[in-house]
């Protein structure tokens, strides 16, 4: 195995570009956890550790959010500048596992491993995130809901590479709610629900419900969110609970998903809406 | 094949020079080359907490850590904590307290308990507590961990009154 330490994404992408079976490496919280128990065997680790500007969060005049890829949880969950719907994103960071991780992983790591129980990728798709990706042929960039496209898969091409997150302002007086559900804390979720709900006057008049760990990737359901604004809380839970396609594995059956599910989410909506979000 | 590297490491503010091959890890490094068996491998997999150090200050997993590259960053294991003279505080209140049993634990407990409290010297029961919840302890029950770390926030900051 060879090391490389990259001064910028581009030369990173065209290292990967280069190799096969090289990978590049963040805080390594799950790529050297798979090298320990031989998953994968890199021929080569891009360090993006080098690469000036990766690690930093700022706020754009606009009242946009962009966070770097190479951003510990840990700064992203201490980040104070976060408006309305963006909070969402830094209560997630902050149920990541535990301190010492948190400490280690990174924003870019997490969503590129695309687990659908991960804690990033639900918020982030309740925030309506876009991802800016750097690729050997150029950049683009992509919405979240397109960005996880399957189980532990991503829209990322060969050798692409996000560079960073951006959270548009949304409404600024949303209210969020990020609920985790997991067998113990600081585990990875068994499931997850995310909200984001703003109101005017006394009336909800904007919802966006993120469900992760209960499908292949996590999912929005955008009629769900229409028959909530609309008075219909009990039709929006049967809609989202409809989307869902949970798989059963060492946290929970897919039938104990099934039946929790619903309640999660009655208890996020009303949660959120006792917070502000609007009846 | 793997590269062999040579490279640099700060540990416990010594420099030693590792030569290794390039994916070996910092608790490897830290165990098997420069004989600080402290830090313990108890699951290779970030999930237990015994082969935590400290990185500027920070706790992170070493197992998780690729040596390679920690080059320019202040490594510090619990070898680092004493003095030949005298445990540090952290180390003493977690003997006084009954807070280590079989001890596989303790380096990374202690590390922890020394980051937070050196980042929060006010830190109470709850910051502890969430501090040291990527710890895990298969003997105490934790409560005397916290005892332990308790105690010593109340040392350090008598000492500082
Ligand atoms: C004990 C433990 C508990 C955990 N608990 C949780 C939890 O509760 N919730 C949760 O959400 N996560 C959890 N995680 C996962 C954790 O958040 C990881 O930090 C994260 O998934 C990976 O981030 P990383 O920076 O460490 O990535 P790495 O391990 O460095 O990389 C992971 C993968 O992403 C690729 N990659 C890294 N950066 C980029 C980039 N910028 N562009 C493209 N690809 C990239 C790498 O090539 C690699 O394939 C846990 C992990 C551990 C070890
Ligand atoms: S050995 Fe590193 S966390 Fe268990
Ligand atoms: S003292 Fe034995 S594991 Fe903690």
């Amino acid at each position: 195995m060879k090391i490389h330490k990259p001064a910028t994404l581009q030369e990173a992408a065209g290292l990967l570009a280069a190799d096969d079976s090289a990978q590049c490496i963040a805080g390594g919280a799950t790529l050297v956890a798979m090298m320990n128990s031989g998953v994968v065997e890199p021929s080569a680790l891009i360090s993006l550790a080098n690469i000036s500007g990766l690690n930093e969060v700022t706020k754009a005049s606009d009242g946009s959010v962009i966070i770097g890829a190479a951003t510990k949880h840990k700064t992203v969950a201490a980040f104070d500048s976060f408006s309305g719907a963006q909070n969402i994103v830094g209560i997630a960071a902050g149920k990541i596992a535990h301190p010492p991780i948190r400490n280690m992983g990174t924003i870019g790591g997490s969503v590129a491993v695309g687990d659908p129980a991960a804690d990033y990728p639900t918020a982030l798709l309740a925030a309506e995130a876009t991802f800016e990706i750097v690729g050997p042929a150029g950049s683009r960039s992509i919405p979240a809901d397109e960005f996880f496209d399957g189980f532990l898969s991503t829209a990322l091409a060969e050798a692409e590479l996000v560079q960073s997150i951006q959270l548009p302002a949304g409404p600024e007086n949303a209210v969020a709610v990020y609920d985790k559900i997991a067998k113990i804390d600081g585990d990875i979720a068994i499931m997850s629900v995310a909200v984001v709900m703003a109101s005017s006057g006394d009336r909800c008049d904007y919802l966006r419900v993120a469900v992760g760990g209960c499908g292949p990737t996590p999912y929005r359901v955008a009629e769900a969110e229409v028959k909530f604004i609309n008075g219909d809380l009990d039709v929006a839970i049967e809609l989202l609970v409809a989307a869902s396609d949970p798989m059963s594995d060492v946290r929970g059956s897919a039938d104990y998903r099934r039946k929790v599910l619903p309640r999660v989410l009655r208890r996020a909506l009303i949660t959120a809406q006792q917070m502000g979000g609007g009846e | 094949m793997s590269d062999t590297l040579t490279y640099d490491l700060n540990v416990n503010g010594e420099i030693e020079t590792i030569t290794a091959p390039a994916e070996e890890t910092l608790l490897t490094v830290l165990r098997e080359r420069l004989h600080l068996t402290g830090a313990k491998r108890g699951c290779d997999q970030g999930v237990c907490g015994t082969c935590t150090v400290l990185i500027d200050g920070e706790p992170v997993r070493g197992c998780l850590t690729i040596a390679a590259l920690c080059e320019g960053v202040e490594i510090t294991t619990i070898e680092g904590l004493a003095t030949p003279e005298a445990l540090d505080i952290v180390q003493q209140s977690f003997v006084d307290t009954g807070g280590i049993q079989c001890g596989f634990c303790s380096s990374g407990m202690i590390l922890t308990v020394s980051s937070i409290l050196k980042s929060n010297p006010e830190a109470g029961e709850a910051e502890i507590r969430e501090g040291i919840s990527g710890n895990i302890c298969r003997c105490t029950g934790y409560e005397k961990i916290i005892d332990a770390a308790v105690l010593a926030a109340q040392q350090i900051n008598g000492a500082a009154r």
